[in-house]
């Protein structure tokens, strides 16, 4: 399953998606985050120390997680800021820890946290703003790699073909 | 000189081992005059207040936890808000983590230098230093172990204004572990470590395995 959600409140990106995707094999999924209510991580590790799997916060992210545990490919569109994804973009990743677990390993020559299920979701960005591309090429590869899984690439709003192509 | 530091944590000063280390890092700091204010971006009540210090103050020092391999989100939607300053401006970073490699904090320590320029600042480098996931947990020397030598650190941020000396490039450690030393570790992943967090899990109230799987 492919599954996409939407930070901005653009639609039209998402709406744009769904028309190349509608004749596609692969189930995709869509999740509109703009009216969601999403918290940032506090950091308080309970999802690896208190409730195992399990966010402290009682917010819409969890209606992600659940379905990011189901997925092979996790793509953020997100707002810039900074250089970088926005704020909004972010918190998406950063709530993203539950599917780890605190068991430490060694995979290759970098501790990396277990994997607490079996699926790998690889990970892709569609950016609608400015920033570092460079950078976030760099940040999403390390990001999937901490998740045990692969970056899919970042691709800006007029590429969503080429994202597309990924999918 | 006077710095002004944001603790960029999300999580309450309480429990920020971001903030065990600034106290440490700034006891350091201030034996040679320099003095010292700071705020708490944990803390939304304190953001106008952090939004004026960052307007009227020249030396601004952020510490921060790496959150997936950047900076948290929190930190992020405060930083939004800032206005970039132009004015020479000095920026610095302390950049800490969980994990123990420097190699580990790389990608997150490449954004800071990105993020000082996109605030208008001068980029003072970034004090980077892992392995610090558990300093909460601690206590007496087990902790002091781990946040007494960021004094020294202060003390060199004090003397030099920025983080760029051989000492501050040395406080990171080992880029990667060696292979022996991964078995070693390994193993006390497997053994002590395990148990570590085993203790820590039922001190507060966890009734299940750490590797529980409650979604599918």
């Amino acid at each position: 399953m492919v599954l996409i959600v939407n930070t901005t409140s653009d639609t039209s990106v998402t709406d744009e998606l769904k028309k190349s995707l509608e004749n596609r094999a692969a189930e995709t999924e869509f999740i509109e985050a703009a009216p969601l209510k999403i918290s940032h991580c506090i950091g308080c590790n309970h999802c690896w120390l208190k409730t195992p799997g399990e966010c402290a916060i009682k917010d819409d992210y969890e209606i992600i997680l659940k379905r990011i545990i189901h997925a092979e490919q996790l793509w953020v569109i997100s707002d810039t800021a900074l250089g970088f994804i926005d704020y909004k973009g972010k918190n998406i990743f950063d709530r993203i820890i539950p599917i780890m677990t605190m068991y430490l390993t060694f995979v290759g020559d970098q501790m990396r946290h277990v994997p607490r299920y079996e699926q790998k979701t690889d990970m892709g960005l569609i950016i609608l703003g400015e920033a570092d591309k460079d950078y976030l090429k760099r940040w999403i590869e390390r990001a999937a790699l901490n998740m045990g899984s692969r970056s899919l690439g970042v691709f800006e709003r007029n590429e969503l073909k080429e994202a597309v192509s990924c999918m | 000189m006077h710095v002004m530091i944001i603790n960029g944590s999300p999580r309450v000063k309480k429990f920020s081992n971001t903030d065990m280390i600034l106290k440490e890092f700034t006891k350091g700091m201030c034996e040679n005059g320099t003095t010292f204010e700071q705020y708490e971006v944990s803390d939304r009540e304190q953001w106008d207040d952090i939004r004026n210090a960052f307007i009227s103050n020249q030396n601004i020092l952020i510490a921060l936890p790496l959150y997936v391999e950047c900076i948290p989100g929190l930190l992020l939607e405060f930083l939004e808000t800032l206005e970039p300053k132009n004015d020479g401006s000095k920026m610095a970073f302390i950049l800490q983590s969980g994990f123990a490699e420097g190699i580990q904090l790389r990608c997150g320590e490449a954004y800071l230098e990105i993020l000082a320029g996109k605030l208008g600042c001068e980029y003072m480098g970034t004090l980077v230093k892992g392995d610090n996931f558990s300093i909460r947990f601690m206590e007496g020397k087990q902790k002091e172990r781990i946040t007494v030598p960021y004094a020294a650190m202060g003390r060199e941020f004090s003397a030099c204004g920025n983080f760029r000396s051989e000492k501050c490039k040395k406080f990171t450690g080992p880029e990667i572990f060696p292979a022996p030393v991964r078995l070693l570790v390994r193993l006390v992943f497997n053994t002590l470590a395990k148990k570590s967090f085993a203790r820590i899990s039922e001190g507060l109230g966890c009734t299940r395995p750490l590797d529980y799987r409650p979604y599918s």
